[in-house]
């Protein structure tokens, strides 16, 4: 079976999906400590149980419109080749459990977002998945 | 190869790495010995070289099997006393036991790698016993068996390496004369690979000279040819061990034990909090007796918690003697490979230090020893044509200092020479023609840190080798330690390194800006300066369009915290409010306009002065926090390469704050040529105010609120504060109750002409020491303490306890001497000291060279009271000509330090290198007592160092010294 667990959220109206096993937690918004110099995609750092985590802004990095609601949102850590690494996203959905052969090749472009971030599009009853590109996304924050 | 043990092996590699540890030294021990042989120290090296033998049988370890056999045959003979343990042959010895080293760091690869070279060296000294060249009879007895092992040995190699090497020059060359043992030893051991039968002839003809050779020269030259040019292969281990990074570190049990305890006490407080917690939230209505409760638990596990974290520091402490070892062996290397001797000290071995201090400072210290022994110590010919023992002296030195470690590496040389660093750093383009004037001589000496300087007046392969003082500085500087260099010409050098004790855990002080809290470690912090809007015109100035705080004549360019994080840019990006309170002094403009922008500022500003690698500046911080330890956390990737940042803790409350790296914010904000201008600048400013008069730094008080006094700083202990209560009158004098005794203390009133103070509740008391006795005085107000560059009127008002009066800020202050008061309110003290004198002081004269006429005056008065006679000189220059033409009348010198034209270190120098006037006692005067200063003036050869308002002190000194002159005098 080629079966892919995905955690799927919400940007906006956007619905994306990560690879389950690269999530570690989700967690409420906490406070966060802005820092100096950084490029526009890190929103600061915050404090996981200890560690200090950077928190980097999902909707800049794909470039989705600016939402000035910051009331409902969730902090997604995720584990990136050792470090963990949070996303702030609108809303948590669903896990999903996905038939790997049916993820399509992501267009090079959708709405307006790179295609390079996505490892492939879902369709679903309703809506579609996009399912994000990690390495991409991580690899683009990187000065 | 492949174990399947590999437990097994773990254990054999964790094993013979502590008994190879150790092998060095005692190696090193056993040649200082020589034919005295220590047995039992032979017999341990035998015992542990036996035990790696053993094991690696066991496990297969052919190749370290081999070399570690034929080590052991060697050290068998030594300890049977058959063999002399020679230089040449411990140097064989030695590159085995690294061999050894690298063979069970890759202890897989082990195997694979050819043994034989070492192994049969040594196989050689064992057969022969002590053949080279050690003694004439030895030798010619181990004639035979000596060339057999080198054909048996060329053999070997030609097995091993079969290209042939036609190009074998045959060309004959004369060998020195006289050879030391060890160069003789190698060089017969290298023959015997390379089968160099020139070189081989050479040999056997100067044994033949020695009168014992019965082989003919060309016996070894047919396997010359045989031979491939081995020179690259057939020395395997390299000269230097590459040091090891121990992965594991052994803990006494007891701290262990310690550290379990704590941590259950740790969680049982834990429990107990989450208790009270609970119930407290349960019983609202309660109210009485839960804050005494959850107070009770909370400082058992504050007390808890530190205890424990004192007790993980200690499972990380080690000493820094595992640094230090390998110095031995580089210096004796080195030393014998320049022609030097040179004999190491080593002090504080057991001085402990984190272990990632422990790791990280090796290469630096290594290097600084290096440069130590090849630039400082000089050739033994050049010692004793400079009158100087010929072997040198480096000393390496560790101890704790102000929580500090601090590692001094001292060496008996040449010493560097301020005006060939001058000249050196002007043709590198280091500083200009302008600076190179101007700038001191400890300032020259210190360029030798500077980037692009090299002090290798040759490059050698010893120093010079590309990594020059900088790259130590910088590598210092990046543990959070500092590096500082002394020199005397003809002298020595000194390289002083201060290190924290730890790295994990760095105090710093916690800072405001925009809202957030940053951290500063306290090791890149000099001072806080807390600048009120009053004084914004007399204290900020613009160098360049850029602020500049001046102080005590500095100027240093001002840089606020906001404007350098672009704190409100990263705000806006972060779509986050502004801060409810606005920045005092906004971040785009700052009090240009003086007094206009100042009106503006509605209070005063916090300046925290940082030390970046090359100069100081100031950060302007909205507010200064407490001082904590902080846990250094590193950044995510993506902000690692954040120049300004150092890394990010995590506070009390669970707040991040940001660690800020004072060098980063520097460079990233061009600080540079600012702070060249403001050093520029204020470099002419000081040479303006140093003409004017001498600066001394200045307590200030006021009894009476309308009455401003003035101490020197230089003569104060300390400052307590109390509380009247705690002051008692017996009798008419004043005594505090201090520490379980009591402080006699003085009331400026009762002593000087002036208005009784406003009574208070609490009060300070200025603490200072006469004739080894503390006394206070009471101050009940403290101001400022100031850097008085004012003109001191000493004529009109000088009563006794007064120096004299000057105008600051608008008032009269009156300028105290402490003991004179002291002498005043006590004068059974000072009786005692009198009837002790055992000199007529009229009999002696003495020169004070002082610049400032203020304090020659006060000196001279203190020293004529004393009834001696005494010459009076201006400066260096002056006290330099008044000796000379004193011919021979002076007894004593005493002299200020800072003075133009000639400083005391100049004066005193001269003097010294003078043989009419080096034996003359020299006391230094400053107002300043910086530990390094006196340092110097000891090593320039002052007698003592006094302070300049000391007057018991310094009478006492020169009794002493003239006392001592005299019965030399009586002895010669």
């Amino acid at each position: 079976m080629n079966e892919i667990q995905l955690a799927t959220f919400y940007i906006g109206d956007v619905l994306l999906g990560i690879d389950i096993d690269l999530v570690k937690e989700i967690c409420r918004p906490m406070d966060m400590t802005c820092v100096p110099h950084t490029p526009p995609c890190v929103r600061g750092v915050i404090n996981l149980r200890g560690e200090v985590v950077t928190l980097l802004d999902l909707r800049r990095i794909l470039g989705l419109p600016e939402q000035f609601n910051m009331d409902v949102q969730r902090n997604l850590i995720v584990n990136f080749s050792g470090e963990h690494v949070g996303f702030c996203v609108d809303a948590i959905s669903d896990i999903l459990t996905l038939d790997g052969k049916k993820v399509e090749h992501a267009p090079a472009n959708i709405n307006g977002m790179e295609g390079r971030f996505f490892r492939g599009v879902y369709p679903l009853p309703e809506e579609i998945v996009l399912v994000l590109n990690l390495d991409e996304i991580l690899d683009a924050t990187m000065v | 190869m492949s174990f399947d043990n590999s437990e097994l092996l773990n254990d054999f590699v964790i094993e013979a790495n502590e008994h190879l540890a150790e092998i060095e030294n005692q190696l090193l021990e056993i040649e200082a010995n020589g034919a005295n042989v220590n047995v039992d120290l032979v017999n341990t090296v035998f015992r542990a070289i036996h035990s790696i033998k053993g094991a690696a049988g066991f496990l297969g370890l052919s190749a370290i099997g081999s070399l570690s056999h034929s080590l052991e045959n060697v050290l068998n003979l030594i300890r049977a006393e058959e063999l002399t343990p020679t230089a040449g042959i411990v140097d064989v010895m030695l590159k085995s036991a690294d061999q050894l080293s690298s063979l069970v760091e890759d202890v897989n690869g082990s195997n694979d790698i050819d043994v034989s070279v070492l192994s049969s060296r040594l196989d050689l000294i064992a057969d022969n016993l002590g053949l080279p060249g050690d003694a004439g009879a030895e030798t010619a007895a181990a004639e035979d068996p000596e060339v057999e092992a080198a054909e048996k040995i060329v053999e070997q190699i030609a097995d091993i390496q079969p290209t042939v090497d036609s190009a074998s020059t045959p060309a004959a060359e004369a060998a020195p004369a006289e050879e030391e043992a060890e160069d003789e030893m190698d060089r017969q051991i290298r023959l015997a690979f390379e089968a160099r039968d020139r070189e081989m002839a050479e040999q056997r003809a100067s044994q033949t000279e020695s009168g014992a050779t019965t082989k003919p020269p060309k016996s070894s030259s047919p396997a010359a040819t045989a031979v491939a040019k081995p020179e690259p292969k057939t020395e395997p281990v390299k000269a230097e061990p590459k040091q090891q990074v121990e992965s594991s570190i052994r803990v006494a049990v007891s701290v262990l034990d310690q550290l379990m305890n704590l941590a259950g006490e740790l969680v049982l407080a834990r429990n107990q909090l989450l208790q009270t917690v609970n119930g407290s939230a349960k019983n609202v209505a309660d109210k009485t007796g839960r804050n005494s409760g959850i107070e009770a638990v909370t400082a058992s596990i504050d007390q808890v918690t530190s205890e424990l974290q004192e007790a993980i520091m200690q499972t990380r402490m080690q000493p820094i003697g595992t640094v230090f070892n390998r110095f031995p062996r580089v210096v004796r290397d080195l030393s014998s490979k320049l022609q030097k001797q040179i004999d190491l000290q080593m002090e504080g071995v057991e001085v402990e230090v984190d272990k990632t201090i422990v790791e990280a400072i090796g290469d630096p210290l290594t290097h600084l020893v290096r440069n130590s022994v090849d630039h400082g110590v000089e050739t033994p010919g050049v010692r004793e044509s400079r009158g100087k023992n010929p072997t040198g002296k480096i000393c390496l030195r560790a101890y704790h200092q102000a929580g500090k470690v601090r590692i001094d590496i001292e060496d008996d040389g040449g010493g560097i020479d301020p005006d060939i660093i001058r000249v050196k750093a002007l043709e590198k383009g280091v500083i200009s023609e302008d600076q190179m004037d101007r700038i001191t001589d400890r300032d020259a000496v210190r360029l030798i840190f500077h980037p692009g300087f090299s002090t290798a007046a040759k490059v050698t392969d010893i120093s010079g080798r590309g990594v020059g003082m900088d790259v130590v500085k910088t590598n210092i500087e990046k543990l959070g330690g500092t590096v500082d260099v002394e020199s005397v010409v003809g002298v020595g050098t000194t390289i002083r390194v201060t290190l924290p004790l730890t790295l994990a855990i760095v105090p710093s002080l916690i800072v405001e800006s925009g809202g957030d809290r940053y951290a500063i470690p306290q090791s890149s912090i000099v001072e806080l300066v807390r600048v009120r809007t009053s004084e914004f015109n007399e204290k900020i100035g613009r160098v360049k369009n850029a602020e500049v705080l001046r102080l005590r004549g500095n100027l240093l360019p001002l840089v606020r915290l906001s404007d350098a994080l672009n704190l409100d840019e990263t705000r806006r990006k972060s779509k986050l409010k502004k801060p409810k309170t606005e920045l005092l002094t906004n971040s785009d403009g700052g009090p240009e306009d003086g007094q206009t922008e100042a009106a503006n500022v509605p209070r005063a500003i916090n300046i925290v002065v940082v030390e970046a690698t090359q100069f100081r500046y100031g950060l302007v911080v909205d507010a200064l926090h407490e001082s904590e330890e902080i846990v250094v956390k590193p950044l995510g990737t993506h902000l690692r390469e954040i120049q300004s940042l150092a890394g990010a803790t995590i506070l009390g409350d669970g707040h991040i704050a940001l660690i800020l790296d004072v060098g980063g914010i520097a460079s990233h904000r061009e600080l540079t040529t600012i702070a060249e201008e403001a050093r520029n600048e204020s470099a002419q400013n000081q040479q303006k105010e140093q003409h004017e008069s001498d600066k001394q730094l200045a307590l200030l008080f006021s009894n009476h609120p309308t009455e401003q006094f003035a101490i020197p700083m230089s003569v104060i202990t300390r400052i307590e504060r109390t509380t009247l209560e705690d002051i008692d009158d017996i009798g008419g004098d004043l005594l505090m109750r201090y520490r379980g005794g009591s402080l006699p203390l003085l009331a400026l009133s009762r002593l000087v002409n002036c208005k009784p103070p406003v009574e208070q509740s609490s009060l300070y008391v200025v603490v200072f020491e006469v004739n080894g006795i503390e006394i206070g005085l009471i101050a009940p107000e403290l101001s400022d303490i100031r850097e008085l560059s004012c003109k001191i009127d000493s004529m009109v008002t000088e009563t006794a306890g007064v120096m004299g009066t000057f105008v600051l800020d608008n008032q009269t202050t009156r300028y105290l001497n402490l003991y004179d008061l002291a002498e005043k309110a006590h004068p059974n003290w000072f009786i005692e000291q009198r009837e002790d004198v055992e000199l007529s002081p009229s009999e002696f004269k003495l020169l004070l060279v002082e610049d400032s006429s203020f304090f020659r005056r006060q000196v001279k008065k203190f020293i004529k009271s004393e009834g001696f006679q005494i010459v009076e000189a201006e400066d260096g220059v002056d006290g330099w000509n008044k000796l000379n033409e004193a011919n021979g009348s002076i007894s004593l010198v005493v002299s200020d330090i800072e003075m133009p034209n000639m400083n005391g270190f100049e004066l005193c120098s001269r003097m010294r290198e003078d043989n009419r006037f080096n034996k003359l006692p020299v006391i230094a005067l400053t107002s300043l007592s910086d530990p390094a200063d006196v340092e110097r003036g000891r090593v320039v050869g002052f007698n003592d160092y006094q302070v300049k308002m000391d007057k018991a002190s310094l009478i006492s000194s020169i009794h002493n010294l003239l006392k001592i002159s005299q019965q030399q005098a009586v002895h010669a």
